[in-house]
């Protein structure tokens, strides 16, 4: 099965800090990372991240400047910064101890329908 | 200020985004055109995208703030009359208040220029001033007593002493060749700047060596003197002055802000040591232990308890006389247990302004507050009503899209900002109202000791006014708009044909309005009536035509046996001006702020037990002086010129004077005298009709008139100097057939020619005299005709605004009314019949506050009673005038409406 699933508020933040953590990365590529590695179940709308961005950038986890990408075009390149890799940590743990949690309570796949 | 990121630069990225994604696309196998078009799609709109960038900007609010101010500037643009009128009533209100504030402050609260203010302490409330005798309540001492003070109270850090009466002196700077001018003087003891801690300004402060017998007279100059008179020439410190003929050097300059120890008009401008008297003053008043001329003021030790050294001081007070009973006579040295002394605050200096105008003061400001209150509520009236009007503006504005925290800011923005521009108009006003207040408070001083500009706590006061008023009207019309529904204004919300006379609270505002303008008015009334019955009054002298020429020959150093010559010389000679009717002189004229007053034993009755029994006011005069000022002779003779120092002694006495001694018999050919042993000293010859000599709202006192040359020669010494000095009487009083041209030259040249050491210290006329009697009530009785105008003004403004607009919104019914057949006359009788209703709600509600004003104001009133209906409906009639003149423009306007028009277009 091959459902696509919209972000849950707060979710994007964390994937784009978690992209961020292997280089640094623009805005399109960002949303096209998040979507490849959750093998496409994951749609970003791209009309939520740059607002997304833009709040990170407000708060410090992330910093911008203008660069090159691979094709040749300008871009605005991300990079995490260290109170960015803290965060990151932080809301890691919380959001696989949130995921256990839920997934105990929905018990094992074979059982619903 | 710059934003942390541009929007430039945010659509640069998103357009960067576009194309990669378009180029990603197009790598997947879409068409240019296709893979530009999902590229976009996937981003969604571009405008939502920055406009959210936007929104989430920091410094958005700026820029909405600028928005919304250029938007209220625009608005108040386009609504000329209603921006004009709300400023002006603000800038009236705000101006009012402060300038009243700025005054009340600067005399009833403000604390003197000096150092730690709340440790100085005075006696008494510097209104008793008894100059000699028993005072009961001791404020006023004299040299050798104050030092008796100074030295024996252990409670005070130190006590100064200083002259209660600071008097002109003739003053020339050394070899210059100018004429001396006069200047007002004070004595003050070696201490008096070390104990208020005032360091002088240049040069040093007089300090004890200055205030001893041997040393050479010195003085501080004041800096405004220094600064108007010598343009701050470093020369005069140092320099030697001549002060009434005697060399005196300037040792310093005092503070600018420093105005001495009182405030009054006309402070002092010159500081001399009381040990330069006896060479300055050329009486000796320093050597005379029963002549008391000083107030005094101390800084008390910390942590001293006041009552303790209040106390203390009361014993001491018993003490000294006790010591001088001997030469005080049996009559005074019973009444010494009784003698008294209070300790107060003298922080804010002796309070004789303060004793004199707080009252006066206190009613201005509780009218002013009432004008603060009917500017607050018109100005609420007038944003409600066009918050009101703008309401299908509003509700298009929601139905498009706007926030309603948008709206309800831009709403308080305006009021905000119509707070502000009234509040910085109403500063204007106060600068301006506040130097009139000073003007009419101190008539006729040269110099006044308080700045015209309201100092900084004054303004942040106006200030605040003005903003907390701009905040609190701005939460009614901002509030209703807020509830205003979009749907209202797409169905058309303004067909309603239930509306009332504007909203309830609307109406209530109007009710207010015209009940305080009521109160204001009837108080008005009052006052002013009040202050026509204290002018017109008889006062026993006739004001018209009449001069007083303030002289004193004691410091042109004229001997006790020159004064008749003189006297009869001045005569002589003023007589020969043109116009010229009579020439007399006395000791004081009518209304010249003096009265000298004793106590009298009438021959055959008891002496009084207790000082101030048979106190009565008396007078010495020249011959033809009733006639000169205009008294009729009711019996008798008047004073005549064969009245001489060795003929009988002779006196003349009001009606007061022979109803209060002499009930049921003719006072004339009878005797009284001054103490027991002297009861037979004068002989009544005449009776002279009753005139004010003094406080125009009292009855008139007893007082006698005695030839100027008699002298009796009494033992107490004290009683003995008083007799010498009353012999140099001040006032010339001149009436004129015609008044020439230029009297006061003419007279000024008469008076060089008889002595030019002879200073003329003023030329008045009884006019003017008897006017500067009456400058508090006069002052009190114009603000508050003027504050009652002003909120009348304001409520007939209010009572129109509401009734246009009430029309404007029943444009459609009256528009069904006239279409169904009723009149014109019908039509404006409804609009009249509903802001009447109003009117006479405020009415009704004002009465009992008028009548309770009046009672406040009762001890200020001079005959009329507080309770006047008269006055009172009066008021009424010109609050129901002004009422109709607000409403029938309006009530014209909704006759004239086209019912066809109106029910088009409702």
């Amino acid at each position: 099965m091959s459902t696509r699933v919209t972000l849950l508020q707060g979710t994007l933040d964390v994937l784009i800090l978690k992209t961020l953590v292997f280089g640094p990365e623009h805005g399109q590529g960002i949303a096209r990372v998040i979507q490849q590695q959750s093998e496409d179940v994951l749609l970003v709308e791209h009309g939520a991240l740059y607002p997304a961005l833009q709040r990170l950038e407000a708060k410090g986890w992330i910093a911008a400047k203008w660069g090159v990408s691979s094709n040749n075009r300008k871009a605005r390149f991300y990079t995490l910064t260290p109170k960015g890799r803290k965060q990151l940590a932080a809301e890691s743990s919380q959001w696989r101890a949130l995921a256990t949690a839920i997934g105990r309570i929905l018990g094992p796949e074979s059982t619903e329908s | 200020m710059l934003r942390r990121r541009k929007l430039e630069d945010f659509s640069a990225e998103l357009r960067a985004h576009l194309a990669a994604e378009t180029d990603r696309l197009r790598e997947e196998g879409f068409d240019e055109a296709e893979a530009g078009r999902r590229a976009h799609l996937n981003l969604g709109n571009l405008m939502r995208q920055e406009e959210t960038f936007y929104e989430a900007n920091r410094w958005a609010w700026l820029d909405h703030l600028r928005q919304d101010v250029r938007y209220a500037l625009r608005q108040f643009r386009g609504a000329p009359a209603f921006t004009l009128t709300a400023v002006l009533t603000l800038a009236l209100g705000i101006g009012a208040t402060t300038a009243i504030f700025t005054l009340i402050h600067a005399v009833l609260l403000k604390s003197l220029p000096v150092v730690r203010p709340e440790q100085l302490y005075t006696a008494g409330d510097g209104r008793h001033r008894v100059y000699s005798g028993m005072a009961g309540d001791w404020d006023i001492f004299s040299v050798d007593f104050y030092k008796y003070l100074r030295d024996h109270t252990e409670g005070f850090e130190q006590l100064a002493g200083f002259q209660a009466d600071p008097r002109r002196i003739g003053v020339r700077r050394a070899g210059s060749p100018e004429a001396a001018e006069s200047y007002i003087a004070e004595y003050v003891s070696g201490n008096y700047f070390s104990t208020f801690g005032v360091p002088a300004f240049a040069g040093r402060a007089i300090d004890q060596n200055d205030d001893r017998p041997s040393a050479a007279p010195v003085a501080m100059i004041t800096y405004r003197v220094w600064q108007q008179k010598y343009a701050l020439d470093p020369s005069v410190l140092g320099a030697t002055f001549q002060m009434n003929g005697t060399a005196v050097s300037i040792v310093g300059v005092t503070p600018p802000e420093f105005f001495g120890d009182t405030l009054r008009g006309n402070p002092p401008d010159f500081w001399l040591p009381i040990a330069s008297e006896p060479a300055v003053n050329h009486a000796g008043w320093v050597n005379n232990p029963d002549l008391h001329w000083l107030f005094v003021m101390g800084r008390i030790k910390p942590g001293a308890d006041v009552r303790t050294i209040g106390a203390q001081m009361q014993v001491e007070v018993r003490q000294w006389l006790t010591d001088r009973s001997g030469l005080l006579g049996p009559t005074a040295a019973a009444q010494i247990p009784q003698q008294k002394l209070h300790l107060r605050p003298g922080g804010s200096g002796i309070g004789v302004m303060r004793a004199t105008y707080s009252s006066g003061l206190e009613l201005l400001m509780a009218i002013s507050g009432f004008v603060l209150l009917i500017v607050c509520a018109n100005l609420a009236n007038l944003m409600l009503v066009r918050g009101l009007a703008r309401r299908r503006q509003t509700s298009i504005s929601l139905a498009l899209g706007a926030a309603r925290s948008r709206i309800v800011r831009q709403a308080l923005t305006e009021s905000v900002m119509l707070g502000l521009i009234g509040g910085i108009a109403g500063v204007g006003i106060a600068f301006a109202g506040t130097s009139a207040l000073l003007s009419a408070v101190f008539t006729g001083a040269s110099s006044v000791p308080i700045g015209a500009k309201p100092d900084l706590a004054v303004l942040a006061f106006a200030f605040g006014v003005s903003l907390i008023t701009g905040l609190v009207f701005g939460v009614a019309p901002a509030w209703t708009a807020n509830r205003a529904d979009p749907m209202d204004a797409l169905r058309g919300g303004s067909r309603t044909a239930t509306e009332h006379v504007g909203s309830l609270p609307q109406r209530s505002l109007v009710v207010i309005q015209a009940a305080l303008s009521l109160v204001l008015l009837a108080a008005a009334g009052l006052l002013t009536q009040s202050l026509r019955n204290l002018e017109h009054q008889r006062f026993g002298f006739a004001a018209d035509g009449r001069v007083a020429v303030r002289i004193d020959p004691n410091l042109a150093g004229y001997k006790i046996d020159q004064l008749e010559p003189l006297y009869r010389h001045i005569r002589e000679r003023l007589a020969q001006l043109p116009g010229v009717a009579n020439v007399s002189y006395s000791l004081y004229s009518p209304m010249s702020g003096s009265d000298w007053a004793t106590d009298v034993t009438i021959d055959g009755q008891p002496p009084p037990s207790v000082d101030g029994q048979n106190l009565t006011s008396w007078n010495r005069i020249g011959p033809d002086y009733f006639e000169t000022i205009g008294t009729r002779i009711l019996r008798g003779r008047p004073i005549l010129e064969a009245d001489t120092a060795i003929t009988r002694h002779a006196a003349v006495v009001n009606e007061a004077f022979a109803r209060r001694f002499f009930p049921n018999e003719d006072p004339i050919g009878k005797h009284f005298g001054v103490g027991a042993a002297f009861s037979k000293s004068f002989e009544i010859v005449g009776i002279a009709e009753d005139a004010k000599y003094r406080q125009p709202d009292r009855p008139v006192f007893p007082m006698y008139f005695i030839p100027r040359p008699q002298v009796t020669p009494y033992d107490e010494a004290g009683t003995r100097a008083f007799e010498s000095r009353s012999l140099y009487v001040n006032d010339i009083v001149m009436r004129f057939g015609v008044r020439p041209e230029s009297l006061e030259d003419e007279i000024r040249r008469a008076f060089a020619e008889i002595d030019p050491n002879l200073t003329v210290i003023r030329i008045q006329t009884f006019d003017t005299q008897v006017q500067s009697q009456f400058s508090q009530e006069t002052l009190i009785a114009r603000l508050t005709s003027l504050f009652g105008l002003t909120a009348l003004l304001l409520a007939s403004i209010g009572l129109y605004g509401v009734t246009s607009y009430s029309v404007a919104r029943r444009t459609r019914e009256i528009g069904i009314r006239v279409a169904l057949g009723a009149d014109r006359r019908s039509v404006v009788a409804m609009v009249l019949r509903n802001a009447y209703g109003l009117v006479a709600i405020g009415l009704v509600l004002g009465i009992p506050f008028a009548v309770a004003m009046g009672r406040v104001m009762g001890s200020r009133l001079y005959g009329i009673s507080w309770y006047n209906p008269a006055i009172l409906l009066g008021a009424g009639v010109i609050l129901a005038a002004f009422a109709l003149v607000a409403t029938i423009v309006p009530a014209r306007r909704a006759a004239s409406l086209d019912p066809v028009e109106t029910l088009r277009d409702g």
